[in-house]
């Protein structure tokens, strides 16, 4: 039961919602505007689940005082923290999501304040990093050492001066060619590797709707 | 150790400090090199220029801070150029901070001491106008400024709440939500994030569905623009676009050869290059972040090719693509 339930389920969802893709009419609409609606909601479950299964395996390493430990604190309390001043915290209280906006933005409450002086520069700063450690990297790992390691190297190095104004200043022709080579041969390369995905994803998820792929069910029933 | 393995061996933090100092020179002394925009964004802003307060557009937010550096100044230069032309903007998130993201470009626009900006009328304040049965973009501006509002002299113009600007926001999920949007807006987007119900909001009694959409623009650093190209473009034909980080731009030029897309503004050059057009078509005064941005980039990308050519010199002079194995690496 624990494994044909699902299986049936995913078979007969997947056939339907297949069929309804090609069929124009109303009702097909319809059906289609209810799964849009209930998907979401659905969805929401494993979110439940997932808060759940976080907050008790942190809650666990905290217990047992597992190695590093307490950086679980810092995940449990914003997980926590900063869905209640969003959600429940009044705004009158310093709660609160920014309900207005634009020049009549009024609203600094601790969700907001969190956002803009926590989550902003922290992401910010993380995806600054990278250009520090690209630099480094590029210096000590890219070499020409082989002929197709150095088309790599030109083509990088013609790509990245025609993305730039001042390639232009050093050859009119580094845009030109630098667009030439994200036109043609990347594209050539992109599209064979998107149309290897998508049969690959096709060929997944037929196997999945028609029961032959069984992975997903993470060993229920056996 | 000979001068080759010296230079090779160079403490990473000299490296880290010369980006420093090229990332924070050019904000002193800007280089302001004219950028040539390309086929790709030009796509884009000539799709805009085409459309008017009869048509509608969505404005997807779909980063998170990390790629606001590239993403933001984008948005921000397709919101200026929407405002602009009085075109109504759903502006949508596709990740939970992008929803922040979007108010920030929103109060970039609207701040009093930025150049150009925008004044932004609330919902509640043009309330008189609605009841009034006044709807349309030229009737509520010509009833607000006859009720003695006048526009402050460097304001560009009027942002009109629930007209010219609906803030949707985040929703999970968000390919399910562009096929909802497919059937009717207000199915998934019941409100904006401010709480005005969208079917009180004369841009949405206009457009009731991506079905009356004439652009999606998606500013992402995800996935996103395949989300917007499946369900948007291919299942009903919205016409998509595309303002992606300069890592992903590469992934995205089979959409613009299929035609499946109007434009791509890749990077941070990408939203330089619909910033000139702006300012050359009188847009706006200033050029915005973007083009500020190209001159460190000019000078970060050329010392990143010296480092690399200096660095396959060293490798090579010191012979180490053929015997001798680099000692201490650090």
């Amino acid at each position: 039961m624990k494994r044909s339930i699902p299986l049936a389920i995913v078979m007969v969802g997947g056939i339907l919602f297949i069929i309804q893709y090609f069929i124009p009419h109303q009702h097909s609409q319809t059906l289609f505007d209810y799964y849009t609606e209930w998907a979401p909601i659905v969805g929401a479950f494993a979110l439940v689940l997932g808060v759940g299964s976080l907050s008790r395996l942190h809650s666990h390493k905290i217990k047992r005082k597992a190695k590093n430990w307490q950086y679980s604190y810092a995940v449990l309390i914003p997980l926590f923290l900063v869905p209640f001043f969003a959600l429940i915290m009044p705004e009158s209280l310093g709660g609160g999501m920014l309900e207005t906006m634009g020049g009549a933005r009024t609203t600094q409450g601790v969700f907001d304040f969190t956002y803009m002086n926590i989550q902003v520069p922290i992401q910010a700063t993380m995806f600054s990093l990278l250009a520090f450690y690209i630099a480094s990297a590029a210096f000590r790992a890219f070499r020409a050492k082989s002929a197709l390691a150095t088309v790599l190297l030109l083509a990088a190095i013609i790509v990245m001066l025609g993305q730039v104004p001042i390639g232009e200043l050093l050859g009119k022709w580094f845009p030109k060619v630098g667009l030439w080579i994200l036109r043609y041969p990347n594209l050539g390369a992109k599209r064979a590797i998107a149309l290897g995905v998508g049969f690959g994803m096709l060929a997944t998820q037929l196997k999945i709707i028609f029961g032959v792929e069984r992975n997903w069910l993470g060993g229920a029933g056996e | 150790m000979n001068i080759w393995e010296k230079m090779l061996n160079v403490d990473r933090r000299w490296i880290f400090l010369l980006i420093g100092i090229a990332c924070i020179v050019p904000f002193f002394i800007p280089l302001g090199l004219p950028i040539l925009p390309s086929a790709e964004v030009i796509g884009i802003y000539d799709h805009i220029e085409g459309l008017g307060p009869d048509n509608a557009i969505f404005v997807g937010f779909d980063f998170d801070p990390g790629t606001a550096a590239e993403n933001m100044p984008m948005g921000v230069a397709v919101l200026r150029h929407a405002f602009a032309r009085n075109i109504p903007v759903f502006v949508t998130a596709y990740t939970p901070l992008g929803q922040g993201m979007a108010a920030m470009a929103v109060e970039e626009l609207t701040n009093e001491s930025s150049a150009d900006y925008f004044e932004y009328v609330n919902w509640e304040d043009w309330a008189a106008i609605r009841e009034q049965g006044i709807t349309d973009r030229a009737g509520i501006e010509e009833a607000w400024t006859a009720e003695g509002n006048s526009l402050p002299e460097n304001a560009r113009g009027w942002i009109f709440e629930g007209r010219d600007i609906a803030l949707l926001g985040y929703l999970p999920y968000f390919h399910l939500v562009i096929l909802g949007m497919s059937s009717s807006i207000a199915s998934q987007f019941p409100t904006d994030i401010g709480g005005t119900p969208l079917e009180e909001m004369p841009m949405y009694q206009e457009h009731k569905s991506l079905r009356e959409i004439d652009l999606a623009v998606t500013n992402a650093g995800s996935s996103a623009c395949v989300a917007w190209i499946t369900y948007g473009r291919e299942k009903i034909g919205l016409p998509v676009a595309f303002g992606v980080t300069a890592v992903m731009a590469t992934d995205y030029y089979i959409y613009i050869q299929s035609g499946q897309t109007v434009g791509q503004m890749g990077g941070l050059r990408g939203a330089a290059e619909y910033e000139v057009l702006l300012h050359d078509n009188g847009y706006s005064k200033e050029y915005g972040k973007a083009f500020v941005g190209m001159d460190v980039q000019n000078i970060a990308h050329l010392l990143i090719i010296f480092l690399v050519v200096i660095g396959n010199i060293a490798f090579f002079a010191g012979g180490f693509n053929k015997k001798t194995k680099l000692k201490g690496r650090r």
